[in-house]
């Protein structure tokens, strides 16, 4: 059975923006793979339609069936990674390999405290 | 709680399967053949019709027919460019037209979809209102319905602390995407369900 799997250095997950993310991608495939991708890109969750989006894909081109590659990509200022009762934004990277759409994925923080910021319902004052 | 870890988050309610009462696939799939693929998915807001249409996309994909699909949403009285693009370039008989909405449309949009969709291989639609095409199925929605959504959902023990699903569909209507809407604001503790103020449990995993 195949896997593919995307890591970070050391496995450290969460990162200020701007940040320099360091890591590999690893697969070992049972069908050969046209394309193999590592994407950075957030997405929302919640009570509304998702939004998503892809800040940057890094192809990794020839993929063997089984192989080990690096990567180094560079977060964006923002948006920060945050959770209220409404809606969640969520960072991940996810590697793809097509035909097939097999993939692997973690997720990651980006915000300015390393943690998802959490926002509080509002109470009013009185 | 956190969104992403609402049970009834729009995503996950997004991947719940149709769950087909009644017929079996197979008869359904069978009596859509014998309509010459022009019918009608029927029944009132909320009721699963959009769902059934996505499955059934899978469906008729594995009897090696394409499908297009376009989604019309309140107010669209006719197909934008791009929807007639989508439905109408290069037809085939072996394309099956999906028409998400139909009882949006105004009068010559639906006779121009019917008399272009000849070129296809069928034309089928979601419809609050019945008449535009014979009905292939009538969705409807019972208190089981959304009591086994939910258990899927949160699991059985969870969904006993749960506004109950009779409750939850007279509330509104009938329409089960509504509920899950209601059980999610529950569960993100915005608002307490009418039982909830009655002293029923607190939301779960608060």
């Amino acid at each position: 059975m195949g896997w593919i799997q995307v890591e970070t250095r050391d496995g450290v997950t969460a990162f200020v923006p701007g940040e320099t993310v360091e890591g590999t991608v690893s697969w070992q495939l049972e069908k050969p793979a046209r394309t193999i991708e590592l994407r950075l890109f957030w997405y929302t969750q919640g009570k509304g339609d998702q939004d998503v989006g892809v800040v940057t894909a890094v192809p990794f081109p020839e993929p063997a069936l089984q192989d080990r590659r690096s990567f180094r990509v560079t977060l964006p200022l923002g948006p920060y990674s945050f959770s209220g009762q409404l809606i969640s934004l969520i960072w991940a990277l996810e590697v793809v390999a097509e035909p097939g759409a097999r993939t692997g994925r973690i997720e990651i923080v980006v915000s300015p405290w390393r943690r998802e910021v959490v926002l509080q319902p509002h109470s009013p004052a009185g | 709680m956190r969104a992403r870890d609402n049970p009834f988050a729009a995503q996950r309610l997004e991947a719940i399967p149709y769950r087909l009462s009644g017929p079996t696939w197979e008869e359904l799939l069978d009596r859509l053949a014998a309509l010459r693929f022009r019918a009608a998915l029927a029944g009132p807001h909320g009721r699963g019709k959009t769902t059934l249409l996505e499955e059934l996309v899978r469906r008729l994909a594995e009897r090696g027919l394409r499908t297009r699909t376009v989604t019309l949403r309140e107010g669209d009285r006719r197909l934008s460019r791009e929807q007639r693009e989508t439905l109408f370039r290069d037809l085939t008989a072996r394309d099956v037209l999906l028409v998400d909405g139909a009882e949006q449309l105004g009068r010559l949009a639906w006779l121009e979809i019917r008399t272009r969709s000849r070129a296809a291989g069928g034309l089928v639609i979601t419809s609050h209102r019945p008449g535009l095409l014979p009905t292939l199925h009538e969705c409807r929605t019972t208190p089981e319905l959304l009591a086994g959504i939910v258990a899927d959902l949160v699991g059985r023990d969870e969904a006993e602390r749960l506004p109950p699903a009779e409750d939850l569909l007279v509330r509104h209507g009938g329409n089960v995407r509504d509920a899950l809407r209601e059980l999610y604001d529950f569960c993100a503790g915005i608002t307490a369900s009418p039982a909830a103020r009655t002293g029923s449990p607190s939301p779960p995993g608060r």
